[in-house]
């Protein structure tokens, strides 16, 4: 009968079907398994964590049914360990970025520079991160787009996490007329921001006035919002600051020059009473 | 909440927000109650701050038992039988959110400044609820305390028609850690138990206490 054919030493047709059944089977229990576990820590357990439970599971099961396929298929696990070093070594040379990638990956997820969900830039791409697999980082750019990045690039390359921290400041400069307010303006501005839910209370937001530019008085303002919707609030509050100064008729500044004359223009002789823009000088 | 072609639709028209959901059900009972304060504007943490008006001094080895007011959020609910789902969550009180601790290991909280009274006070209860803030201090050196930050996932509410009300402690490990917890029992007898947005939920809340550790 077929099935009791030898095919290499003492094993038969039958033993290479079992040993496939077996790992077929394996990989189907895993597959479903990381799907149930998935399904059901979904609302239980952070995403990131719930990744990595959900492969370690499912690597586990393919494992134990590699190992218990090996001695069907005639190898022996003794002989592997001595056979190790020299498989090792020839595996290493022909496979380095394979096997380079997937070191970093494992440093990758003991050192957790980057989490699933995250808002990243690794070597200038930014995005969100996918996944993390042991051989590759996947991102989802601002722009919608995939990105696979080896592993290897990823840990050697410098990493900018910007939600590692729970909060974040952003800024702005509120150029306003030499003619305003400025004590006012850092109030009005103070208030808006007290006002915001998400402009934290502590740090302390500041608006203060920073330099006296070539146009304008410039206010400096610092905010800290929560990491996860600091961009948010980055743009709601500019323009609610530039409308709340306007409605208190205090202007943001544009940029212009004072030009001298040598010679007075001719039919401006005797106007110098008349109104005049309020940040031109008398002698302008 | 009205009728609509054989079905029901929620619909709510205040605070700048408009609210409409048609709830795909014929029957069923509306439960309107006080609940943690962490769904508004976002859910974004589970931390409540309270900050002292003013600077409060502990005794060695003292007990103190304090009042304070809390921000509420008003949740109602729909349950066609045993339970119950949350269709909106509004609240009349300011909203803010603060850091306690470093960007880095700190966590967000929601902010509320409250006055410290030794007695009672009288609190608007669609707006503020009453908290009976129980501080121990086991140090043997006064502690001065600014602020008390709570796990709010474990608020124990009760209400009445005049007052929302919960019980908390906060036992001062040292001069800069303490640790917070609330209990289950109403300011006053005949207080209704809220039914909180949590447990509503059947989140299994497993540390309700938490370790203030950085800073007092």
């Amino acid at each position: 009968m077929i099935l009791n054919k030898v095919l290499y030493h003492s094993v038969t047709v039958f033993d290479l079907i079992t040993a496939a059944l077996i790992v077929i089977i394996a990989a189907v229990i895993a597959k479903v398994l990381s799907l149930y576990l998935r399904r059901f820590l979904k609302e239980k357990i952070v995403k990131e964590h719930l990744e990595i439970i959900a492969k370690v599971v499912s690597y586990s099961i393919i494992v134990i049914a590699l190992l218990m396929v090996l001695p069907i298929l005639g190898v022996r696990l003794s002989g592997l360990l001595v056979a190790g070093g020299i498989v090792g070594l020839a595996i290493g040379f022909a496979s380095q970025s394979i096997i380079g990638n997937l070191i970093s990956g494992l440093f990758l997820m003991i050192e957790r520079p980057v989490k699933i969900g995250n808002a990243v830039d690794i070597d200038g791409t930014a995005g969100i991160v996918e996944d993390i697999s042991i051989i590759a980082t996947t991102l989802r750019t601002f722009d919608g787009l995939y990105v696979r990045l080896p592993n290897q690039n990823v840990f050697t390359s410098k990493i900018t996490n910007f939600v590692a921290n729970v909060a974040r400041r952003f800024e702005y400069v509120v150029g306003i007329r030499y003619s305003d307010d400025a004590d006012k303006s850092v109030a009005i501005i103070k208030n808006l921001i007290e006002e915001h839910p998400l402009a934290l209370k502590n740090p302390e937001p500041q608006a203060f006035v920073d330099n006296l530019g070539d146009n304008a008085v410039n206010i400096i303002v610092r905010i800290w919002s929560p990491a996860t919707e600091w961009y948010g609030v980055k743009m709601e509050l500019l323009w609610k600051i530039k409308q709340a100064l306007e409605k208190e008729g205090i202007e943001i500044a544009f940029p212009q020059r004072v030009v001298w004359f040598a010679n007075e223009l001719r039919g401006w002789e005797g106007k110098r009473s008349e109104p005049r823009h309020p940040d031109l000088g008398e002698n302008a | 909440m009205q009728k609509d072609r054989g079905g029901l639709v929620y619909k709510r028209d205040c605070l700048e927000e408009h609210i409409e959901k048609r709830l795909l059900a014929t029957k069923g009972k509306i439960l309107v109650t006080p609940v943690e304060p962490l769904n508004k504007p976002k859910a974004l943490t589970q931390y409540l701050l309270v900050e002292f008006e003013k600077t409060l001094a502990i005794e060695p080895e003292g007990t103190e038992k304090i009042f304070l007011t809390f921000p509420i959020e008003i949740a109602v609910y729909i349950s066609p039988d045993k339970d119950f789902e949350v269709i909106d969550i509004l609240t009349l009180t300011r909203q803010k959110f603060t850091l306690y601790g470093d960007p880095g290991n700190g966590i967000i909280c929601k902010y509320w400044k409250s006055d410290v009274f030794s007695t009672m006070p009288s609190v608007n209860p669609i707006q503020e609820g009453l908290m009976e803030l129980t501080v121990a201090n086991t140090n043997a050196q006064w502690v001065e305390l600014t602020k008390a930050v709570f796990n709010a996932y474990g608020m124990k509410l009760y209400y009445s028609n005049t007052m929302v009300s919960m019980k908390a402690s906060m036992n001062l490990k040292t001069r800069n850690r303490a640790e917070t917890d609330f209990l289950d029992s109403p300011l006053k007898k005949g207080m209704k138990k809220s039914l909180e947005v949590y447990a509503a939920r059947k989140m299994s809340i497993t540390a309700p206490k938490f370790i203030m550790e950085f800073g007092l």
